[in-house]
């Protein structure tokens, strides 16, 4: 996997997870910011912090990402939620446009 | 928020959140997660749990901090303890009580003093009374107040003057009076009265101009017979008012956009029309309207809704409607005197036709090649003509020329409603090749399997309707229903056996079937209530349950449908499906199938005089008879096993048929 076509996503205790560009575009927001013109920080190294988001809510998001890829090609399996997770992961949802 | 705006992993997450009581326990106790939630999330939340009948008052609770929109339209459980909570919400913006029965004066006590309330609706909530109106003057941001069918009386209305900030009040169904309204008039900012069925007189309907901004009035079921000249009208409802005459002064004409006059009566309506600007009046509902002129429409150019059903207009008025056709979208003329006649008239005139309704009028098959003629046509409704399919061409041989191909050059059809009793299976056969067709609505008892089995390959059918028509079992079996479809109405198809719909419904559980023998899970839970989106209408086992057939009056005797000539000919259309019918079926259920056989012919040489005639109903179209379908008495012998221990049932005591002999016929 070339450095590339890898995207950073830090959470907020610092936790570093290292998923496909590709995955990540799914979120709208997270895609603006890798791809609006101009020198941004998110743009050059390919990393983002979200100071908001919680270490087990940004897995599940890219758990989310992955399998939302899956579902557009086809896979139609389901995306299971624990209840307790509801309502942090929504509004994670929320801000991410996802 | 809208659940279609929202984004798919903040749906999922809803849905995850609102799946049962246990998931909501799971996180309730997230108080500082809930605070901080945005309002539209915690909106839709909401909205959800009160879909999924999962809220109870204490629950409420842990919203308070972040809802701003409550609707709770129709809960009927809805109470005072329940507003104790909401009205603990600091920045509820719009709450909605339509509809909650058990809503009195002192559930809405607990809203006195709230600060962010702009819009509340207590429409039909019949306890509130003055006293509850008291509380609500105390709401004073309230900018949209419907208080429509409660039980607030005239001196209740005069206490809103109170509230300033009000654009929209509807007052509909209450006993306004004119002193009432008077005492409204220091409200300047409303924009929308609604005003239907009140004690308004002509002297108190001039306190009206005292509203510079109103843009919206409605005066439907009251007695005024004058109106005054309101400046800055755009939409005005004048169903079942009689008006004489329109106040004339110097001031600007009104600019109408909408105009609703279901029902009224003009003592002259020419000059009733010179008294608004009617250039940009785009909608105009003259629905049941006594009116016998029709000349004022020349005027109307921006005309794009009319409804004209249940009025007076005739062929020779068309022409007005033609005249003003250039931008028409929508045209109702249901239940009136015009002719195919009328129709022709409108040709080459409404290039811009959208909707056209002409059920109930006395239409026949030359009006299709009219409507052909009318290219953006989406949606047409021809229910209740005497349209038949065929065009009778003259000559020594009469020639027969199916109609319905004339509507081939209508590309954008949607939906189709031909529910006319003379349409029968080769005058349907043109239909089957209409692309974007959705709906199609058939009802006629000339219609047979063929028909089904022809318009199974449109190929965007969502909904269709083949009522009172000859379908049997194994053309039900056969039937290879299209992958858009999602909805068969196949009531008042008599022939058909609850068992074979059951196969049906259990073989596409996708498609929601309507028959008499199928009972709807929506019918019986509340209407008010949305269903869930993939809830499909199932057969409930209530009825066996209970062990009593609801005996419908639905299906009496129904050779009284045919003559003689057209049972003959039905016989011979629908013998065609026997050959595919798939022999594994039928094989369990023999016994009661020829049982039926027996039935069947028999009451058929009764009802016919001549006896070499034989009605051959194969056992592999009728599998089970359960009612009395020919209007005979029938004991149905018990066989399946699920109802052992249950008595056969009787549908008739006088002439029970012993299944013995039958069984020869073999």
């Amino acid at each position: 996997m070339r450095k590339e076509d890898t995207v950073k996503l830090i959470s907020a205790e610092g936790f570093e997870f290292v998923i496909h560009k590709e995955a990540a575009m799914v979120s709208q927001t997270i895609r603006n910011m890798l791809t609006s013109p101009g020198s941004f920080a998110e743009t050059e190294h390919g990393e983002v912090t979200f100071p908001e988001i919680s270490t087990t809510i940004l897995e599940k998001i890219c758990q989310y990402f992955y399998w939302s890829l899956q579902y557009a090609n086809g896979k139609e399996t389901e995306f299971p939620i624990e209840p307790e997770l509801t309502l942090e992961l929504m509004m994670a949802a929320n801000y991410l446009h996802t | 928020m809208d659940l279609e705006t929202e984004s798919r992993l903040v749906r999922l997450c809803i849905e995850a959140a609102c799946e049962s009581r246990e998931s909501v326990e799971k996180w309730r106790k997230q108080r500082r997660t809930l605070e901080s939630m945005p309002s539209p999330l915690a909106d839709a939340l909401l909205r959800r749990l009160f879909l999924g009948r999962l809220v109870f008052p204490s629950l409420l609770e842990v919203f308070k901090r972040s809802v701003e929109v409550v609707d709770l339209k129709g809960e009927n459980n809805v109470d005072a303890e329940w507003m104790a909570y909401l009205g603990a919400f600091r920045y509820l913006r719009s709450l909605n009580l339509a509809d909650c029965h058990r809503i009195n004066n002192s559930a809405l006590w607990s809203l006195v003093g709230m600060t962010s309330l702009k819009e509340v609706d207590i429409s039909g909530c019949s306890k509130v009374t003055d006293a509850g109106i008291r509380y609500l003057v105390s709401i004073s941001t309230l900018q949209i107040l419907r208080v429509s069918e409660t039980g607030v009386t005239a001196d209740g209305i005069k206490l809103l003057s109170s509230l300033t900030n009000l654009s929209v009040l509807d007052l509909g169904g209450l006993p306004v009076t004119d002193t009432a309204l008077s005492s409204l008039q220091v409200l300047t900012k409303l924009e929308y009265v609604d005003l239907w069925g009140s004690n308004i007189s002509n002297k108190g309907v001039t306190v009206l101009r005292k509203f510079p901004k109103l843009s919206f009035l409605s005066l439907a079921w009251t007695s005024v017979t004058r109106l005054p000249n309101l400046s800055s009208l755009e939409c005005l409802n004048l169903s079942n008012c009689t008006i004489n005459d329109v106040l004339e002064d110097n001031g600007k004409k009104a600019c109408l956009t909408k105009l609703i006059c279901s029902g009224a009566t003009f003592s002259n309506e020419a000059k009733a029309f010179l008294y608004f600007d009617t250039c940009f009046l785009s909608f105009l509902d003259l629905s049941n309207s006594s009116l016998n002129g029709f000349y004022f429409l020349h005027h109307l150019k921006a005309l794009e809704y009319l409804d004209l059903s249940s009025s007076m207009i005739v062929d020779d008025s068309i022409e007005a409607v033609a005249s003003i056709g250039a931008n028409l979208r929508n045209l109702n003329l249901s239940k009136t005197r015009v002719t195919s006649a009328g129709v022709a008239i409108l040709v080459g005139h409404v290039p811009k036709l959208e909707n056209l309704s002409l059920s109930h009028t006395p239409i026949d098959d030359l009006t299709i090649s009219y409507i052909g003629t009318m290219p953006l046509l989406k949606h047409v409704d021809l229910n209740n003509t005497i349209i038949k399919g065929f065009i009778h061409q003259g000559g020594a041989e009469p020639n027969l020329i199916p109609s319905l191909t004339a509507l081939h050059s209508l590309k954008g059809l949607e939906s189709l409603n031909l529910e006319c009793a003379n349409i029968n299976d080769a005058a349907v056969d043109p239909l089957s090749s209409f692309k974007e067709l959705r709906l199609l609505s058939l009802k006629s008892p000339s219609l047979t399997d063929f028909s089904l089995h022809h318009l199974s390959s449109l190929p965007s059918i969502r909904n269709l309707r083949i009522c009172d028509a000859v379908l049997t079992n194994s053309g039900l079996f056969s039937f290879r229903p299209p992958a858009t479809l999602e909805m068969l109405d196949l009531r008042g198809c008599w022939l058909l056996t609850e068992d074979a719909l059951l196969s049906f419904c259990k073989r596409y559980p996708l498609i929601e079937v309507r028959h008499e023998h199928v009972v709807s899970t929506s019918d019986q839970t509340a209407c008010h209530r949305p269903t869930p989106p993939r809830t499909f209408l199932r057969p409930s086992q209530v009825n066996q349950k209970q062990g009593k057939l609801p005996v419908s009056q639905y299906f009496i005797d129904q050779r009284l449908k045919y003559t003689r000539e057209e049972l003959l000919a039905l016989q011979f259309q629908s013998s065609y499906l026997g050959p595919s019918f798939d022999k594994s079926l039928a094989k369990p259920k023999i016994e009661n199938a020829v049982y039926c056989r027996a039935v069947q012919t028999s009451c058929i040489d009764n009802y016919l005089p001549g006896k070499d005639l034989c009605f051959d109903f194969a056992p592999s179209k009728i599998l089970k008879r359960k009612r009395t379908t020919f209007g005979l008495p029938i004991r149905m012998p018990s066989t399946s096993s699920k109802r052992k221990g249950s008595t056969p049932r009787t549908m008739g005591e006088r002439r029970v048929l012993s299944p013995v002999p039958t069984r020869n016929l073999i």
